[in-house]
């Protein structure tokens, strides 16, 4: 980093946790997950024991009640060592950000905690077969029986399926009404009905897992609703719009690992007598790098004090962050591996992961493509 | 059998070694320590006994390693309780032993139970304990002791003022030698009063299997590439491993020949060692491989290009055929 | 169940030390300490045991004032009390005399059903003193134990020899050193302790405090002694020879025996 932040004293306690549990439960392991396409739970154990769940939870549920920024920050050191480990980490807030948002006293009391301890992963599950990019167009249904509501219905592409103890799912609770006739659910991974599938077979991010789930008549107490009914699009929205600032801090890890890797190697492989930074073709690609790293960094940072500072017109600049630094990270890994020639390409080597990786953060929680036109929209609001 | 001697009669200052039974077999590491430890006795005119503690005689399998061994004399105790190591008993038994026969010196090996056991001995008796020691030599009439210490860079040289001198000395550190002349051999016999009993009562036993490859801990490394040029050569490594005490390591390529199994794979890809010593046989040391190894403290390149990597930052450099060079090495060794 | 007392110990950054090549005493300027490593398996037991059995976790630890930040990590870790046995008079001490010291200071937290410790320290490497300190306070000791329960009141050690692995029976108390092999998992800090730990200093303990004999404590109490510490060099840095298969050999077991690899 050539820019230097000045981070607080917990701040600063919160980074090296995060360095130390790279180091010691990750860095070693992680090619070996990416490899065998493994779920390793220790790393996962190791962020819950050192409360690290807790960080975006409220003081009064047991967490930190700290803000986005650091929930970033943790993101961002922890995706330095692996992006797949991250995927889990994030997709957990993500799936928590709905109970936090819109959860009720008793709902809150009776998750949170459990959450912050790490105790409890959340999973949320919005996609389905037809319904990507177009999201309104999902199937999924909730029909409300005397005190019980019964989903019927599939999700896929779901980190954190099979892992997770907490399902944030949105379904039809009345189809005619279109985007208003969703509702957000809380499922527990015990309840009748509800099962796990298939688990995909993924490019990059291969240390975590994205699997389907199937809702077959399943059956879960009505007080499991989140906010009210017709509110599930709001509540999807607006945790898409607080969660977009972590991919953009995990695609900060991958892109400073994937510089320094590839540095590491220019400066030391020699060819036609010098190390290869000597050659400006190299160096001035290693001077691009920093410039988009810096850049996308101080963009997520003052993004994400924005968003606590208590903003409300988060939906822009949140797109602006992930679509950015996502297209830097793919853009860097891209380079690093061309700087280090056959030996990027090896997978003895990370950046070939990292390049791999980085390639989802351009995808998930919306494609870049609908965070451009999110940024679009909101921008007229601005310009009007 | 042979004389039995009573505690009150067993003969006193000299220096003692414990010799670790286990299943009637007496442990090689006991045999080993009695080497330096002959050679002090003899400096300081001193006679050198090897105290064994064991369930019964029956079962006693190598008699001709305890005939030919280097002590003068050997001491057995001799009771039904002391068929299993249990530290509390045993350090009872001892510390009786210390008090009557009042040593000048006590030596065990450092196996787990050596290292469990001296230092229960010597709290009991309240004089000090070298650990780990690899080098023993007189001067001055006095015993100085040598052992590797602070992450093995630094040797430190060091005496002890209490009487009996105690220390647990290294594995390996020194190589078996024999005696021309039989030690004499007793039974001390313990007073009718003295309670055979144990606080430990042991449950259960499972002999250990197969013993796990140990690279990423092991002092010494063999290690070998495609050099080689084939799994049979590559196979003397092993042989080699075996003289020096070292573990076999092996460059990638050489495992996905099917030479070796992959757990011996050094590098990115597979473990990350730090040997006292590594060698590496035909390895040209591609950056895969050298990442897992640069950190070893000497490294040996055996390799016919002059120019390769693992030649640049060797300690030591032997141009020439590495198959040739092992198989010669190997026929001297064993001479 | 009584409580659990684990002793650990500061030891300097592996590389940190250097031997004062005049002097030959060790040159501790430099040194940066970091928690024993073999400490982490003793901790990680101890703190499984608080949660199994709902007991307190003591944390001890002998020497100079300057492991306190490395205390406050072993609180954040999740340990209850710490307490540092710190005195000028302890220093020097061998492992006979800092058995001693630890000894005594474990009796006056009695009564207490477990003292574990790691299997040795990185710097000093004797693993003695978890013996020697049972010894002192006349309760059984075990070593290299991977696992430890409890069954009608009594300890239950699976524990590692070199011919096999035993499980043992005992009356509580006893002192265990622990395998640094005993868990694939080891626990992190609480990132809510360490911002707690700020405040919290342990309780420091000294000779008076203790009722220690003084001629049992460090260098005076301290029967071996080292005479002389140096550092091995290296000698032959990039040496490249050539020459017949003969010559190498010949070569190459001059430097194995000096490396003491071939004993004749």
């Amino acid at each position: 980093m050539m820019l230097k932040y000045p981070f607080t004293e917990e701040q600063n306690t919160l980074i090296d946790l995060v360095t130390q549990i790279g180091e010691e439960y990750i860095k070693p392991y992680a090619l070996k997950w990416d490899e065998e396409e493994t779920y390793d739970e220790r790393p996962i154990k190791a962020l819950a024991d050192a409360d690290l769940f807790g960080i975006i939870i409220p003081q009064e549920y047991g967490g930190l009640g700290w803000g986005s920024f650091e929930m970033c920050l943790a993101v961002e050191k922890l995706s330095y060592y692996c992006a797949g480990i991250t995927t889990i980490y994030a997709a957990s807030f993500l799936g928590s950000y709905p109970i936090i948002l819109f959860g009720n006293e008793e709902q809150k009391k009776k998750y949170l905690p459990e959450i912050a301890k790490g105790k409890k992963i959340c999973a949320f599950s919005l996609t389905e077969p037809q319904a990507g990019s177009d999201a309104f167009a999902i199937k999924t249904i909730a029909k409300k029986e005397k005190d019980y509501y019964i989903l019927n219905g599939m999700k896929h592409f779901i980190t954190n399926g099979g892992i997770a103890d907490i399902y944030i799912v949105i379904a039809m609770t009345d189809p005619a009404k279109g985007a208003r006739g969703a509702s957000a659910f809380i499922v527990e991974k015990n309840d009748p009905g509800f099962s796990v599938g298939k688990k995909e077979k993924k490019l990059g991010l291969r240390a975590s897992v994205t699997t389907e789930l199937f809702f077959n008549d399943c059956k879960i107490p009505k007080d499991r609703l989140l906010g009210k009914e017709g509110m599930g699009f709001i509540i999807a929205l607006k945790t898409l719009d607080f969660g977009r600032c972590g991919v953009g801090a995990q695609a900060l890890g991958i892109a400073q690992a994937a510089m320094e890797v590839s540095l590491k190697h220019a400066t030391s492989r020699i060819q036609f007598g010098q190390p290869i930074y000597n050659f400006q073709a190299v160096s001035h690609t290693f001077a691009e790098m920093a410039i988009k790293i810096e850049a996308a960094r101080a963009l997520v940072y003052n993004a994400t004090k924005y968003i606590d500072s208590g903003a409300k017109d988060i939906s822009g600049i949140s797109s602006i962050v992930k679509c950015f630094a996502s297209d830097v990270a793919m853009w860097v890994t891209e380079r690093a591996i061309q700087m280090m020639g056959g030996f990027g390409y090896m997978r003895d080597y990370p950046v070939q992961k990292y390049f791999r990786d980085a390639k989802c953060l351009q995808i998930y929680e919306g494609t870049n493509e609908i965070q451009r036109n999110i940024i679009a929209r909101e921008l007229i609001k601005y310009y009007k | 059998m042979f004389e039995k001697i009573k505690l009150e009669d067993l003969s006193k200052e000299n220096i003692l070694a414990y010799g670790e039974f286990y299943k009637g077999e007496l442990n090689s590491s006991s045999l080993e320590i009695l080497s330096p430890l002959k050679e002090i006795a003899q400096t300081l005119n001193k006679k050198l006994i090897l105290v064994s503690l064991i369930g019964s005689l029956e079962n006693i399998k190598d008699w001709e390693e305890i005939k030919k061994s280097l002590a003068d004399e050997v001491w057995f105790v001799i009771n039904e309780e002391l068929k299993d190591f249990r530290e509390d008993l045993y350090t009872e038994v001892l510390v009786k032993i210390v008090k009557f026969s009042q040593p000048y010196g006590f030596f065990f090996p450092a196996t787990k139970i050596g290292m469990s056991l001296a230092p229960r001995v010597a709290g009991a008796l309240q004089v000090g304990l070298c650990a780990h020691v690899n080098n023993l030599e007189v001067k001055d009439n006095q015993i100085i002791m040598a052992r590797p210490t602070y992450g093995e860079n630094i040797i430190a040289k060091l005496i002890s003022k209490s009487i009996p001198i105690m220390a647990t000395i290294s594995l390996g550190a020194f190589g078996i030698k024999y005696g021309e002349k039989e030690p004499s051999i007793k039974e001390i016999i313990f007073p009718e009063d003295f309670v055979w009993k144990s606080k430990l009562k042991i449950r259960r036993f499972a002999p250990s299997k197969k013993k796990p490859t140990k690279l990423s801990t092991a002092k010494v490394i063999v290690a070998g590439g495609r050099g080689l040029k084939n799994k049979e050569t590559f196979q003397k490594l092993f042989e080699l491993a075996n003289l020096l005490g070292a573990e076999v390591g092996a460059t990638r390529p050489v495992c996905y020949e099917g030479w070796v199994e992959e757990e011996r794979m050094i590098g990115i890809s597979g473990v990350t060692v730090r040997p006292k010593v590594y060698i590496g046989f035909g390895i040209s040391g591609a950056l895969q491989h050298t990442v897992g190894m640069e950190n070893s403290e000497f490294i040996i390149a055996v390799n016919t290009d002059k120019e390769a990597p693992l030649v640049k930052i060797a300690n030591l450099a032997l141009i020439g055929d590495a198959g040739k060079i092992l198989e010669l090495l190997l026929k001297n060794l064993s001479k | 169940m009584e409580k659990i007392i684990v002793c650990i110990k500061g030891v300097p950054k592996p590389g940190s030390i250097k031997v004062d090549p005049e002097t030959h005493t060790l040159k501790r300027e430099n040194m940066e300490l970091i928690l024993n490593p073999n400490d982490r398996p003793a901790l990680e037991m101890a703190l499984r045991l608080k949660n199994t059995y709902n007991t307190e976790v003591v944390v001890i630890s002998m020497g100079p004032p300057n492991v306190i930040p490395l205390l406050k990590y072993i609180y954040a870790l999740g340990a209850d009390q710490i307490i540092l046995l710190s005195d000028r008079a302890f220093a020097g001490s061998d492992t006979l005399a800092t058995s001693y010291v630890l000894a005594k200071a474990i009796e006056k937290l009695s009564p207490f059903s477990l003292v574990l410790m790691g299997l040795k320290s990185i710097d000093g490497e004797t693993a003695q003193v978890p013996p020697e300190t049972a010894s002192l306070l006349g309760i059984p000791s075990l070593t290299n134990v991977k696992d430890l329960f409890m069954e009608r009141g009594k300890w239950i050690a699976i524990r590692e020899m070199d011919y096999g692995e035993e499980e043992i029976e005992v009356t509580p108390p006893i002192v265990a050193s622990v395998s640094p092999l005993a868990f694939d998992y080891i626990r992190p800090p609480s990132l809510k302790r360490l911002l707690e730990v700020k405040t919290k200093e342990p309780l420091i303990c000294q000779v008076k405090d203790l009722n220690l004999d003084p001629q049992r404590l460090g260098l005076q109490g301290s029967p071996t002694q080292v005479i002389e510490v140096f550092e091995k060099k290296i000698e032959t840095k990039g040496l490249v020879l050539e020459g017949s298969p003969e010559e190498l050999v010949e070569k190459l077991i001059e430097i194995l025996k000096d490396k003491g690899l071939i004993k004749f």
